[in-house]
């Protein structure tokens, strides 16, 4: 599934479909957008991360024209559309909750913007019914064009809400937590759909959720949304394993995170002095991240190598997944340690609880922010 | 992964039949609702339908079954005339109500987005209702009478000339009355329905291209039909039966089946005022049967 890394996209001019410069926007003097920047390639799935209340569905509204911002630029497709009502924008958008309309089919909910819209709306009856059938095919929804739509499952409703959108080719399509709704079974599927659809219709797709699986897994580009701001803007691969700090280390759910400060040549933290040696990134705020699949568990007394960081934990408990297991160690501090094991390197191994072990990894392997 | 695999695996997300059996045991919670209904509603109904066909002498009532009530009711103009009258107001009335109430249910339900607002506009709506019913209807004889509040108003700024005698005492004064007393029932359900309409699917609408009168036509209207059909038969039951606000503001021109129920039970017609009361009962059942069949009320409620 994944592709080849894309180029670091903030800045980039060239062929950005959407460009957010500055956007600002406040409720009730509360800021849910603190100066968003960014670009969004053609042709392209962009996934925008961000916890709860990280303001993605203001964004995304922002961009759609049901909010107005406050201040800064929205350009799409080189022309401003801040003050462009919504209809006039050339911008599909999907909401959280579907909002399908509850009292039309769902051949009527396709149709519904071919033959309402205001701008050069389809009259022609055949016309729209053969362009409503081709979409139904391409959502796979075959079969159901007369259902009412409550009448039709979670992931049905979310294919009526896409291809709701698509038929009106829009040039860019905003999607609001769509998977959200869907339980986890029908999620991981959507996921692979939604990308053979956008690839079929060739338009950008604003894919905004709160999970770090689901956005890594989706976009081309992952657009880290963090207090109003974006964070970071890069590939999946990029991200993973070079987040630009500490906040977005922790959204990605799998870096233990020590906060401290850099003296010399080691890292002071709550837990001990750390060893330093890999690379340093200026993001602010001092912070140590190790990776939960970098660490390795051994006995007590076993000795660490010269470029090794070693740290002892009791263990408390560890959780199978599948293809990794997951324990978890208690620090000194009382603060939890989490390290994932991939199966196909070893048999799981039976510890022993409240038993204390070596927790140890590489130098390089941590990332040090300064 | 292919279409062939989406379309193949649909099928698993239809949700399987539900059973829904309840124990026997449980209608016996229906017991006092319908004992209450047949105690109170169906035998007094048949009662009056049997007394229709008693004789009627001017002084006393037998139980001997004729036709003769019935007879003379569909033979006089002034009860067939007061039967056109009714379904007439009746009419006007409706139309009214929903032409007023429609844009107020609409600014209440859909366009104030505050909840706690939405209601306390509801609640001002109903509080005419703190006072008697003679009350709100006689407050209307200073309103509209040849020297009342409007008169004056309209000479004061010149408008007419001349008061305007046919607001009070007419069939108009009626029908201001009625409107005015039962638009809050139009209001009230509309106002509901709107308020239940999500309002991302209007944005939806927007975001699809809708024009404002294209998105009312296209979804507001047919989503608020529930509403208006519950508002127009509140309306309608309580206008067929009415006869207080045509004794008060008509000054006896506008004779409704109701006023003529009430007169023949003054003057002990018993067999009459059955007949009329039958003849009511008809027309607000087929009123409300035909109201019924314009939405589906059990699917959209
Ligand atoms: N209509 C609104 N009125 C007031 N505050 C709002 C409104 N919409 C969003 N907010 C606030 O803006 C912030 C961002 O919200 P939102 O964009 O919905 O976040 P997310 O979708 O990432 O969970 C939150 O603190 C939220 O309370
Ligand atoms: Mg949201």
């Amino acid at each position: 599934m994944r592709r080849g890394s894309w180029p670091e996209l903030v800045g980039t001019k060239v062929s950005a479909v959407l460009q957010l410069k500055n956007v600002h926007k406040a409720f009730a003097g509360v800021p849910a957008l603190a100066g968003v920047d960014a670009a969004l390639m053609d042709n392209s799935y962009v996934s925008l991360l961000g916890p709860s209340g990280s303001g993605k569905t203001t964004l995304l509204r922002v961009i759609a024209g049901f909010e107005q911002p406050d201040g800064g630029e929205i350009l799409f497709a080189g022309r401003r559309i801040d003050g462009v009502p919504p209809h006039e924008r050339g911008i599909g958008f999907v909401f959280q909750n579907f909002a399908l309309f509850p009292h039309l089919s769902v051949a009527q909910n396709i149709a519904f913007g071919l033959e309402n819209r205001a701008v050069a709306p389809v009259t022609d009856a055949k016309a729209v019914a053969a362009r409503v059938r081709d979409m139904i095919g391409l959502v796979g929804l075959t079969g159901l064009e007369d259902r009412a739509v409550t009448q039709i499952s979670g992931g049905q409703k979310q294919r009526v809400a896409l291809a709701r959108t698509l038929v009106t080719e829009p040039s860019m399509v905003l999607l609001d937590e769509p998977l959200g709704a869907l339980d986890a079974n029908l999620r991981t599927r959507m996921r692979g759909e939604l990308r053979t659809i956008r690839e079929r219709c060739g338009v950008t797709f604003l894919h905004v959720t709160g999970s770090e699986s689901e956005a890594l897994a989706m976009g081309d580009t992952v657009l880290v949304l963090d207090r109003g701001r974006i964070a970071q803007a890069t590939d999946a691969g990029t991200l993973y394993s070079r987040p630009a700090s500490a906040d977005v280390a922790r959204f990605l759910n799998c870096y233990n995170i020590f906060s401290g400060a850099v003296s010399g040549d080691v890292f002071e933290s709550p837990v001990g002095r750390l060893a330093l040696g890999g690379v340093r990134q200026a993001s602010g705020r001092p912070a140590y991240a190790i990776r939960y699949d970098r660490v390795a568990i051994r006995p007590r007394d076993a000795a660490a190598a010269g470029d090794e960081v070693r740290i002892e934990a009791s263990f408390v408990a560890s959780e199978y997944s599948g293809a990794a297991i997951n324990s978890f160690f208690t620090l000194d501090d009382g603060r939890v340690f989490e390290v994932e094991t991939h199966l196909s390197h070893a048999a799981p191994e039976a510890f022993e609880e409240k038993a204390r072990y070596a927790l140890v990894w590489k130098r390089e392997d941590a990332l040090v922010f300064v | 992964m292919t279409m062939a695999a989406t379309s193949h695996d649909t099928p698993v997300e239809t949700a399987a039949p539900s059973t829904r059996r309840q124990p026997d045991r449980t209608y016996w919670l229906l017991a006092p609702g319908v004992l209450w209904m047949l105690l109170f509603l169906v035998a007094p109904i048949l009662m009056m339908v049997y007394v229709s066909f008693w004789t009627q002498t001017t002084f006393k009532i037998e139980p001997t079954l004729t036709l003769k009530s019935w007879i003379t009711f569909f033979s006089s103009d002034t009860y067939l005339g007061a039967l056109w009258t009714t379904v007439r107001i009746w009419l006007i009335v409706l139309v009214s109500t929903l032409l007023v109430g429609y844009p107020a249910a609409l600014f209440v339900g859909l366009f104030v987005k505050n909840k706690t607002l939405s209601t306390a506009l509801l609640v001002l709506c109903v509080i005419p209702f703190w006072t008697s019913f003679l009350i709100r209807v006689l407050a209307w004889r200073p309103m509209l009478g040849k020297e009342g509040a409007i008169n004056m108003i309209l000479m004061k700024l010149g408008i007419v000339t001349q008061p305007i005698e046919v607001l009070l005492f007419s069939e108009l004064s009626v029908i201001i009355g009625m409107t005015q007393i039962y638009c809050v029932f139009m209001v009230g359900p509309i106002a509901f329905m709107l308020g239940r309409i999500d309002p991302s699917v209007i944005e939806a609408a927007q975001d699809l291209g809708a024009s404002f009168w294209r998105i009312f036509r296209t979804i507001i209207l047919p989503l608020s039909m529930p509403g208006v059909v519950v508002g127009a038969i509140f309306v309608s039951v309580m206008v067929l039966g009415e006869f207080a606000t045509s004794a008060a503001l008509s000054g006896r021109k506008v004779n409704l089946l109701g006023n003529i129920i009430v007169t023949q039970v003054g003057s002990l017609k018993w067999a009459f005022a059955a007949v009329a009361g039958v003849v009511l009962t008809i027309l607000m059942g087929a009123v409300v049967a035909a109201l019924l069949r314009v939405v589906d009320l059990r699917k959209e409620l």
